[in-house]
């Protein structure tokens, strides 16, 4: 498909760089009324009421996703957490932890968030445990079968912190010869229980 | 009110998770346009760049082939036959800081972080329609300004060359032509 050809940019050059402005050909889908510099209020509201009616969808979008976590979770069980298998489960547990909100289950995006930095900051994702993974998948899983929607709930919200501090220990562990490797990522958390 | 006539813009949605097209192509749909293209992955959303030559590009940072940010890269050729100036808005579940400036030094002109509003959508969309950035060239660089406002309080060091006294291009946003003309 053709367009019309483009008007050429302007072009302003120095010594180690151009400045360069292209034709602002956008500026016909811009119109300037009225007073209010604000933003057109309608036209969020009118896409936030066509995304309200995908709602009856997003419960069974959600066990889909949860469905793939898990197959993702099955084959890393069998073949080892590497590679391939590394990046699906990752890729899986990435995906809930952008949309799980957004269908209605922030505390499944929380616990999806500590999936996500478990496996992508562990140095050999070979040592993770897979009890921690289990623990995040059937976290995820219990949270829908729960519909617990409120990031409130006070049994989701005790999962999800204790699933934080369990991880965050392991990955002060796993990153124990990488110094500041951690920093930004992991706030040390106090020792749950007494250490010996 | 600076209203954006959403049904006069194309966009390029690229994203290998279905749902999350699904919910753009709604939100998009609902601001008012009505063209909205999509594709999987990286290579098929080069493809249909390159053949619908749409206005914006969203796209998501991981995808299988190749990720947002090398579609970025490709597209951002300064020398390419398609557009290389199109504003790029990255969605992403990626939100740390150093993602960021990847995704910036990418030529990346917006960066939207998952979970996706309506509200957020749509003020990206207006930034880049309303508030166009102008394009830098350098050895190592291509893309939009990465200095989102010049500021001549900056204590920093300038990096740029370009004499003793670099010159600052300044484009009127239309918020602010609208603001003058009250």
């Amino acid at each position: 498909m053709s367009r019309t050809r483009r008007d050429a940019p302007a072009v302003k050059t120095y010594a180690d760089h151009e400045v360069i402005v292209p034709a602002h050909e956008l500026s016909r889908a811009v119109t300037l009324t009225g007073t209010d510099i604000g933003p057109d209020l309608a036209a969020i509201e009118r896409a936030e009421q066509a995304l309200s009616e995908l709602k009856t969808e997003f419960e069974d979008w959600m066990k889909l996703e949860c469905d793939r976590l898990d197959a993702a979770r099955l084959r890393a069980k069998a073949e080892g957490i590497r590679h391939a298998v590394r990046d699906q489960l990752f890729h899986a547990a990435h995906d809930i932890k952008g949309e799980a909100k957004t269908f209605g289950y922030p505390l499944a995006a929380e616990v999806a968030e500590s999936l996500c930095r478990l496996i992508e900051h562990t140095p050999d994702p070979r040592s993770i445990p897979f009890t921690l993974v289990d623990q995040h998948v059937d976290g995820i899983r219990a949270i829908i079968r729960e519909d617990a929607r409120e990031s409130s709930d006070p049994v989701g919200s005790a999962m999800v912190t204790r699933l934080r501090h369990v991880t965050d220990e392991f990955l002060v562990h796993a990153n124990r010869r990488r110094l500041g490797y951690l920093d930004g990522i992991v706030i040390t958390p106090p020792p749950l229980a007494p250490r010996e | 009110m600076i209203r954006i006539d959403f049904n006069r813009l194309r966009f390029l949605v690229i994203d290998d998770n279905a749902h999350m097209r699904r919910i753009l192509r709604t939100l998009l749909h609902g601001f008012g346009t009505r063209e909205v293209y999509e594709a999987e992955d990286g290579a098929a959303g080069l493809e249909a760049f390159t053949h619908y030559s749409p206005d914006i590009v969203i796209t998501d940072w991981a995808m299988p082939i190749f990720d947002g940010l090398e579609l970025t890269q490709m597209i951002r050729q300064p020398d390419s036959n398609a557009n290389p100036y199109v504003p790029i808005i990255m969605l992403t579940g990626h939100s740390e800081k150093k993602r960021v400036i990847r995704a910036r030094d990418a030529g990346v002109t917006e960066f939207l972080a998952k979970p996706i509003s309506a509200k957020s959508l749509y003020q990206r969309v207006l930034n880049v329609v309303a508030n166009p950035r102008p394009f830098i060239r350098t050895k190592t660089y291509f893309g939009p300004d990465r200095r989102r406002n010049a500021t001549a309080s900056y204590p920093g060091p300038e990096r740029r060359k370009g004499g003793d006294k670099v010159d600052v291009i300044r484009i009127q946003p239309l918020l602010a032509k609208a603001t003058s003309s009250l």
